[in-house]
């Protein structure tokens, strides 16, 4: 044929196809249409279309016009996925274009390329690493679905909800559990969605676009509820499309209200959010900000120019010496107690926030006038030290870390007659004691703080429902007019009341707003109070410097001076649009208005984190790398600690480091940071994470980033941000994770599925007990349906004996199940509940039992006749193991995870012998590798891979009855002799004795004996080089090693010379590294050859 | 005892070979209707691997959702479909051994065999699962697809064909299929024994299936 010709005639053909009716072809090529360059240079060279774009547009648009003639051709009138357009990413079962049948059959459509626009859901199977990373960019947000989503819904006649068939690999660490049980999460988020109202009520003011129209929560107005709930969907979508359970699928009939709920309380959730996050208070410390208030240490009077620093406990004073260092470094830091105090607070005042937003509500903030008392404590940290020794008030007297006379420590803290004699905080001890040298010092006492701040703060509590707490000494109050006459009084009865109890003396001022307020107090200290009214605002400001201001920074003040502004008066001067062209419509907007002592910020506002984290710039001194990692290892848990304190995760990681600058000497303060570079590196991930092992790894790989000598590192900070709340994104991991600590029985409860005793469960967990509980029961069936088939008679298939009944687990069956079970044990069971409370601890066996049974069942109906079953199920019984499959699989799971937590005894079956093998199998291969792994080796023998072929239920602890005798897979085998025959193979236990090979015993043992030795032996290659070098090589151990080779040549050589071929490939390639490889490889290799070509005449070629 | 397909084959074929699917209700009949639309894919494939053809021949087609290549040129496919189609009774009663596609070269001296080994359980009786042997082959199929690189370049002026390899003589005139296999007497013969690489191995009951590449050994090629 002629070549060219062809070649023509198919491109012609193929331009064709691109248009008519073929679509075989189109998707091949494509997987992202826009950035499918290939596509574009091969048709656009030839084509009319401008560009691309209005090519690929043409496209769309004729493939839109075909599929439409396609599917009215098709003239169905089921219209199950009427709304619903999918997308179909890489290789699917069934494949995309049988989807697309689908669509076209039942009213969907079909898109060729992804939009976010047209697409609704994403349909693949499995996603590459990256995609999973970076889900938000993949999926734009939209759901990624299973294709049996497709495939179900058709079955069932409706579209049902794409929940529970999002792909595991995104909805892996929570959602599969809400996600399974539908009708759970939905009832979970009408849950939320009554309490996320009444959060959100108060929030009217703030233009979200729900709030205009409350009564479209009646259920009434469905129409329109939709759109709503579909919009709001969408836009929660958008802003936590990572929260899996944010449905918007307003078309489903059945779950319609459910949906709208779930869509709303999810976005209200997001306005929560957003309303938080909105200001942020800039007088407000987070922990994380790093406070230029240096401060001393308690043991070595050495000085530091630290911006943040603490001395540490005892003589342990840098990351060399000191293992816990990041702990004992955090415990004795002020600024640590300030950054955390926060915690405690709303610990302790935990209604505040509700009361606050009610109060709120009511007012509309520029109608009503109100006035603020700011309320601050005079010299915090030191005025509560010397509270007990009156003899030193008048007394300079300040706060550092070290008494040392040696004075290179920092003043933390100074009283008002220190601060006299020129004495601020951040100066060298030895500095001030130059300047006044009676000063007293005093070290910190965080105990005493936290007294007196709780103190604090339940006074101003007393005398007002609205506090917002600024830090462990300082607070706003904020009164309406109606409900103050005077308001001066009532400072001063505030401020006497916290002298009487405190013995420490505060200072208020009163202002119309927060700003003015906090400038009175300035006026106020110490000890006193100052109102400006109304009317004295003006006068205030006028000669007030700017830098007073809060929000206006060195940097600010520096560049206001230039314009010789010095003043408020004189920045009232100048026109706010000018300053806004300088210094940005933000910050401009805000000089203009704190000029004028205008500030919009209303008290009670809870101020939200915007990031959280911890620096450590005092004693970082590391020797090596693993000094480095180690450090970054307790840095970690410290952040995860904080984490978990303010109940949020983030996504975005910073590492900072402070890097010693070139030539910079050793800095003056011991063990301080000296003359630093700030370097840092951040990271960002697609899920909110608080956990400490995700955040070691982050941290390590930022680390990376920096290639840097460890030696230079004078600082590390770690800091989290993008921080969302770990209640809503995390509920279920939470949950799950106290249910399984909580204790032990209701661990074993849920090790072994039967988790009924719904006490202390909140809905997530009964979910997924409800789904064991299905599992259960269709094993009780079985159960019954064929008691007596067993061949050998022996009693596995009978019900456990009443003692060993969980009664918990009884008491909680259905109705239906029970009265059934009860029939079984000839109605004792009625008995057993009445009388058997305390005998919980029995529910293990139990559960134990009921697993093996009805594999027990599987297993006998099994063909015995051949030697190699792979699916070997009968059809019935396949359909009665994927029914036991989720629960099982599920439950095996949640065994495995926490494992660390408590005894594995517990958890685990004491040997593999108590596996079920259908179970494992169907597990994924890391599971399954640590559940082989954690089970006790020398038990594991008459575990099966295949599930069938040896039946792994026996019941010893109930039964009592020798495994091996109940293995009829093994025993008739022609295989007797053969290394390779029984399961494990014989060899592994020969094997045992042989230092070399033993190791290849255990790999198998952990692959889980399910896999050939080709994919063993590179990993045994790799440990067993550190062998060879070690242990002298004996014939003995080459002879078995060949002997294991020769039966296993015989073995596969039949029916998998692909296997050999792989093997032997590789164990001429070790021959080249290893004696003892090299040995074995020429000693089997001529068997190896005779065997080929005895099997297929010829001999194998192993090219080098 | 082999047989092969001519290369170049005559319009009488078109009407005596026909799929009988349909009746083929045991496990093997099922597995082995499969297997026959599998090799007439497999075998394609090799065809286009080799580059025997311009790729003009073949276009894209998926199978098992994978995309393979499918001939255009009728008597191709109709050579390649009617050989692997005429298989069927015979897998059936498991006679089938081997099935190579083999390449000569201008002397009719064999360069290269692909050989696909069966072995059809018998015995088996439970339901095939479908998808299960879906995914075996199409594994299969997937290392065929890029084997490329185990296979040696064709010298000019080479021909192919399917040569079947049977347990024992069909019984001639049985069927009118078995009068399409025309024994091979003419094929010259390797001296030595060849070289192997095997390609893919599966086994998913109640099939079996391996597929191994044959070379003239160093030394056999001298001699020829």
């Amino acid at each position: 044929m002629d070549s060219s010709s062809t070649r023509h005639s198919n491109s012609k053909k193929r331009k064709k196809n691109a248009t008519t009716t073929n679509t075989n072809q189109k998707t091949l090529g494509v997987a992202w249409g826009s950035k499918s360059f290939s596509a574009s240079s091969s048709s656009s060279r030839k084509s009319p279309f401008s560009d691309f774009g209005s090519y690929m547009a043409h496209k769309n648009s004729k493939l839109h016009n075909q599929f439409d003639s396609e599917a009215s051709a098709s003239s169905s009138r089921k219209t199950i996925f009427s709304g619903v357009s999918i997308f179909v990413d890489g290789f699917t079962v069934p494949s995309s274009q049988e989807l697309r049948g689908y669509m076209l059959k039942y009213g969907g459509r079909f898109e060729n390329y992804f939009s976010r626009h047209c697409v609704t859901h994403i349909i693949c199977s499995n996603l590459p690493d990256s995609k999973v990373k970076n889900i938000r960019t993949f999926s734009a947000g939209l759901p990624v679905v299973k294709p049996t989503w497709i495939l179900d819904s058709v079955a069932a006649n409706r579209l049902l909800s794409w929940v529970p068939y999002q792909l595991e690999q995104l909805a892996s660490n929570q959602p599969k559990l809400s996600a399974f049980f539908t009708l759970k999460s939905s009832k979970m988020s009408e849950d939320t969605f009554t309490n996320a109202l009444c959060q959100v009520e108060p929030d009217y003011e703030d233009s979200f676009p729900r709030v205009g129209q409350p009564k479209d929560r009646h259920p009434s107005e469905a129409g329109e509820m939709v759109e709503v709930s579909r919009l709001i969907g969408n836009e929660s979508n958008d802003i936590a499309s990572e929260k899996p359970d944010v449905i918007e699928d307003p078309i489903s009939e059945r779950v319609i209200c459910d949906e709208e709920k779930l869509a709303e309380a999810n976005s209200s959730e997001t306005n929560n959010e957003r309303n938080t996050e909105g200001g942020l208070d800039p007088t407000f410390q987070e922990p994380s900000t790093s406070v230029s208030i240096p401060f001393s240490d308690n043991q070595n009077a050495h000085q530091f120019p630290s911006s943040e620093a603490t001395g540490s406990s005892k003589q342990c004073h840098s990351t060399l010496t000191d293992p816990n260092f990041v702990e004992n470094y955090f415990k004795s830091s002020r600024l640590h107690f300030i950054g955390t105090w926060r915690h405690r607070y709303r610990k302790r005042f935990p209604n505040l926030s509700t009361g606050l937003n009610d109060g709120i509500s009511n007012i509309n903030a520029s109608d009503i006038k109100s006035v603020i008392i700011h309320v601050d404590m005079d010299c915090f940290f030191v005025s509560v030290v010397i509270r007990n020794h009156p003899e030193l008030l008048d007394k300079p007297v300040a706060v550092c870390h070290s008494n040392n006379s040696k004075g290179t420590s920092e003043i933390s803290s100074a009283n008002y007659p220190a601060r006299s004699y020129g004495i601020r905080a951040g100066m060298f001890v030895r500095d001030a004691k130059a300047l006044c040298p009676h000063l007293v010092t005093f070290p910190y006492n965080f105990e005493a703080y936290e007294e007196v701040a709780d103190q604090f703060y339940s006074i101003l509590h007393q005398h007002c429902n609205k506090v917002q707490a600024v830090s462990c000494d300082e607070a706003f109050l904020e009164f309406t007019d109606a409900e103050v006459e005077d308001p001066e009084l009532l400072a001063s009865s505030i401020r006497k009341e916290i002298y009487e109890t405190t013995r420490c003396t505060s200072s208020a001022g009163i202002g119309g707003n927060m700003l003015m307020a906090r400038i009175a107090t300035r006026t106020a200290k110490p000890n006193g109070q100052y109102y400006i009214t109304r009317e004295r605002v003006d006068d205030h400001l006028n000669q007030l410097p700017i830098d007073v201001l809060p929000g206006i920074g060195y940097v600010l003040q520096e560049k206001l001076k230039k314009q010789n502004v010095h003043t408020c008066g004189q920045l009232q001067m100048i026109s706010k649009t000018s300053l806004q062209k300088d210094y940005g419509m933000k910050t401009g907007e805000m000089l203009w208005n704190y000029s004028r002592g205008i500030d919009y910020r209303s008290v009670g506002i809870i101020q939200e984190c915007k990031s959280i984290g911890a620096d450590v710039n005092w004693g970082v001194r590391f020797k090596d790398m693993k000094d480095c990692e180690h450090f970054l290892i307790n840095l970690c848990k410290e952040v995860s600690l904080r984490l978990e304190c303010s109940g949020v995760q983030g996504r975005t990681f910073t590492l900072k480091i402070k890097k010693r600058r070139k030539n910079a000497d050793e800095p003056a303060k011991f063990m301080g940071c000296g003359d630093c570079e700030n370097l840092s590196h951040s990271v960002t991930i697609p899920l909110a994470t608080g956990n400490v092992e995700i955040l070691q790894r982050i941290v390590k790989q930022l680390l990376g980033c920096f290639y840097i000598d460890v030696k230079e590192i004078r600082g590390i900070g770690l800091h989290v941000s993008r921080l969302e709340n770990a209640d809503t994104s995390k509920q279920e991991k939470y949950t799950l994770k106290s249910w399984l600590t909580s204790g032990s029985a209701s661990v074993e409860k849920l090790k072994y599925q039967m988790g009924h005793n719904k006490h202390n469960l909140d809905c997530t967990n009964s979910a997924s007990s409800h789904g064991s509980f299905h599992s259960q029961g269709s094993s009780f069936q079985m159960d019954n349906k064929i008691p007596n088939i067993q061949v050998s008679g022996d009693p596995i298939s009978a019900p456990p004996p009443l003692c060993h009944l969980d009664v918990e687990v009884i008491r909680n069956l259905p109705s239906e199940v029970f009265s059934e079970l009860n029939e079984v044990y000839g109605g004792k069971l009625i008995d057993f509940i009445a009388k058997g409370k305390d005998r919980c601890e029995s529910s293990r066996s139990h559960g134990n039992s009921f697993l093996e049974h009805d594999a027990a069942y599987n297993q006998e109906e099994l063909p015995y006749s051949d030697p190699i079953p792979r699916n070997k199920l009968f059809p019935e019984n396949k359909a009665m193991q994927h029914e036991r499959v989720p629960g099982t699989g599920h439950g095996s799971y949640s065994k495995d995870t926490p494992n660390s937590k408590f005894e594995r005894d517990d958890l685990l079956p004491s040997s593999l012998s108590q596996v079920d093998a259908s179970v494992l199998q169907q597990m994924p291969e890391d599971l399954k590798a640590v559940i082989v792994e954690h089970l006790p080796a020398h038990r594991g023998k008459d575990f099966s891979s295949t599930p069938d072929i040896c039946p792994s239920r026996i019941n010893q602890d109930s039964q009592g009855v020798n495994p091996s005798k109940n293995c009829p897979g093994i025993v008739n085998h022609a295989l007797n002799n053969s290394l390779w025959a029984g399961n494990p193979p014989s060899w592994v236990d020969k094997f045992k004795d042989s230092s070399c090979l033993r190791k290849l015993g255990e790999i198998y043992h952990r692959s889980g004996f399910s896999s050939q030795l080709s994919s063993v032996l590179p990993q045994f290659i790799s440990e067993f080089h550190q062998l060879d070098l070690i242990h002298e090589i004996y014939d003995e151990t080459v002879n078995m090693m060949c002997e294991l080779l020769r039966q296993y040549v015989k073995v596969k050589i039949e029916r998998d010379i692909e296997e050999i071929y792989i093997c032997f490939r590789l164990l001429k390639r070790f021959a080249a590294k290893s004696q003892f490889f090299f040995r074995v490889y020429n000693d089997i290799f001529p068997f190896l050859q005779a065997a080929v070509d005895d099997n297929y005449g010829g001999s194998l070629s192993m090219p080098s | 005892m082999t047989y092969a397909r001519e290369a170049h084959p005559c319009p009488k074929f078109e009407a005596s070979v026909t799929m009988q699917r349909k009746e083929n209700q045991t496990p093997q009949g099922k597995a082995a209707s499969v297997l026959v639309e599998f090799l007439e894919v497999a075998i394609t494939a090799i065809v286009f691997l080799k580059g025997f053809y311009p790729s003009g021949a073949f276009e894209r087609r998926r199978y098992m959702n994978l995309v393979v290549q499918k001939a255009r040129q009728p008597q191709l496919r109709y050579y390649i479909h009617a050989s692997a189609s005429g298989l069927l009774p015979f897998l059936l009663k498991g006679m089938v051994d081997r099935v190579a596609v083999i390449f000569f070269n201008s002397d009719n001296v064999p360069l290269e065999k692909f050989v696909f080994r069966f072995a059809v359980n018998l015995s088996y009786r439970s339901a095939v699962e479908e998808a299960d042997l879906e995914i075996s082959l199409r594994s299969f199929l997937s290392k065929l697809l890029v084997s490329e690189s185990l296979t040696k370049k064709l010298t000019p002026d080479c021909r192919w064909e399917i040569t079947c390899f049977f347990r024992s003589l069909p019984e001639t005139g049985a069927s009118k299929e078995a009068n399409l296999w025309i024994p091979t007497e003419d094929t010259k013969q390797w001296e030595q024994p060849p070289l192997i690489t095997p390609i893919r191995s599966m086994s998913s009951d109640p099939l079996f299936l391996q597929l191994y590449i044959e070379h003239p050994s160093l030394s056999a090629s001298s001699v020829l």
